[in-house]
């Protein structure tokens, strides 16, 4: 049975402004959904309403069988962890974690044994004495997560819990973020406008554009085959380079170059012969070797890659190469494309090879 | 944590580690509001010139120090000072001993005003009403001071406890 249920949600605002469209989402037990996408794209919304702060305009959301779309939010048994921690600042660690029990009124003695061994788990029992204005950004995040993790809630939810700390701090945080995941297998449901974050954490990503629900799958899935060019270009980083190509006799012809199909490839897109379709290719297909020219515009040395941007004739394109080039404005480098997306040009959707 | 807390006397102390004593810190706050009632009631009276003497200069002086000291006590004993518990019963005492300063002297001396509805300075309600006041402040001091003192003992050992604990798995892991 599924933890958490949205069952056609939808929002719109008192202005009539709709921030979400026929949101449709099963989440499993102990299962981390990530929802992402652009600003303004609806993910926060569905999450506010999920966590009772927005009310749904119209729709279901069940939450371990229960159907709780009118109920207040404390009702709903969901802890939240804000972008800004929201922490009480004239409190320390240890009454900002048992403070949610205190008003609920539990014994004492239990809620010192669930904020110790929450403590435990966040790696706080030295910081319990602290105010949060003497904690790091990341111990401060990682107080908001024992806030949650105390209350034993049916689903977490994470509102960009990581967008206020630097990148380093960030990628430590996600670790601790997913091993505390794994240990308390516990439903989430996270916000983010990071891919990364997304690719990392998820089982399962919702990426949503303009309130809509654009594909949800695994991490696998929306990287490898993208639903449609919105994912295309969304996931993946650097994202994914868009030719505007012709299917004309087995070949992918564009002003600038012609690009032998496959077989299979070929068998699925004789059909839009003649017609004009979107050719994705991530830069790390780019491959160093083959007919097309890159006319080198710049280089970015990463360490293990190497980004390279330049034009194929007029067209923009990105490589992504294994190993450590020092490429000068305006070398000229033989490339060819390993492995090819194709798009309705008219509907934006994938056609599938 | 490395030892498992089982009983609830154990809990209880080591919770002590982290909550304050809020207990304490508010039976003070207390006793200031009760010697507020008091001093408003004296300073409210209307029995001539008997109290423009030195010693109400001195009462209202004292007052200033009395509920300067208190307040102080009470942050100190919140986070478990012992000196702020002890200076809370000392306060306490003192607050004791002043009932037999201004009120007592008061409610002995003849009314200086003509046709006064009591005939002493304080008249018997306003004795019983200063009185009580200054005993339950008193009251409320010391119950503090010993809370405080028994709370910030207890702490005190039981840290010193898991300070030894410490040490001897630090000493078994250095073996």
């Amino acid at each position: 049975m599924s933890d958490l249920r949205l069952q056609h949600l939808e929002k719109i605002y008192d202005n009539k402004v709709q921030a979400v469209y026929d949101f449709n989402l099963d989440v499993g037990h102990g299962e981390l959904i990530v929802l992402v996408g652009p600003s303004g794209c609806g993910k926060s919304t569905t999450l506010r309403m999920v966590a009772g702060l927005e009310d749904i305009t119209r729709g279901k959301l069940i939450i371990d069988g229960r159907d709780v779309t009118q109920m207040p939010p404390k009702d709903r048994d969901i802890a939240m962890v804000f972008q800004n921690y929201a922490l009480y600042g004239h409190m320390t660690v240890y009454e900002n974690m048992a403070f949610s029990l205190m008003l609920r009124k539990e014994n004492k003695n239990e809620i010192h044994q669930k904020v110790l061994a929450a403590a435990e788990i966040l790696d706080l029992t030295s910081q319990l004495n602290k105010k949060p204005g003497q904690l790091s950004g990341g111990q401060r995040q990682r107080v908001a997560m024992g806030r949650a993790i105390v209350r034993k809630p049916k689903v977490f939810l994470f509102d960009e819990p990581l967008s206020n700390l630097d990148a380093k701090l960030r990628s430590a945080t996600r670790r601790e973020i997913l091993l505390l995941h794994k240990r308390l297998n516990a439903t989430m449901l996270y916000v983010t406008h990071d891919q990364t974050e997304a690719l990392t954490l998820a089982d399962r990503i919702v990426c949503m554009s303009m309130g809509h629900v654009q594909q949800i799958g695994t991490p696998l899935e929306l990287y490898d085959h993208p639903a449609n060019l919105f994912v295309a270009g969304f996931i993946g980083l650097p994202p994914m380079n868009l030719f505007e190509v012709e299917i004309r006799y087995a070949q992918a012809v564009s002003p600038d170059f012609e690009i032998d199909l496959s077989y299979e490839e070929y068998n699925v897109l004789k059909e839009y012969e003649g017609k004009t379709l979107v050719m994705g290719v991530r830069p790390e297909n780019v491959v160093q070797g083959g007919e097309l020219v890159v006319n080198v515009v710049s280089n970015e040395n990463l360490g293990q890659n190497t980004l390279v941007n330049g034009f194929v004739g007029k067209h923009k394109i990105t490589c992504k190469f294994r190993d450590w080039f020092k490429y000068k404005y305006g070398d000229r480098v033989n490339v060819s494309f390993k492995k090819r997306h194709f798009f309705d040009k008219e509907t934006t959707n994938a056609i599938r090879i | 944590m490395a030892q498992i807390l089982k009983s609830d006397a154990e809990l209880k102390k080591d919770r002590l580690r982290f909550t304050k004593n809020k207990l304490s810190a508010n039976l003070i706050l207390l006793a200031i509001a009760a010697n507020a009632l008091y001093f408003v009631s004296i300073y409210g009276s209307d029995v001539g010139s008997y109290y423009y003497s030195l010693f109400i200069g001195a009462s209202i002086v004292y007052n200033l120090v009395f509920m300067l000291t208190a307040f102080l006590s009470s942050e100190g004993v919140k986070s478990y000072k012992l000196g702020y518990a002890v200076i809370s019963i000392i306060l306490g005492i003192l607050q004791t001993a002043r009932i037999f300063y201004i009120p007592m002297k008061a409610f002995k001396a003849e009314n200086p005003v003509v046709g006064a509805e009591t005939p002493t300075v304080m008249g018997e309600g306003q004795f019983r009403y200063v009185t009580a006041c200054l005993g339950i402040s008193a009251v409320l001091l010391a119950c503090a001071g010993f809370v405080g003192i028994a709370k910030t003992t207890a702490l005190n050992k039981y840290q010193s406890e898991l300070d030894g604990l410490k040490g001897t798995e630090r000493e078994g892991t250095d073996k």
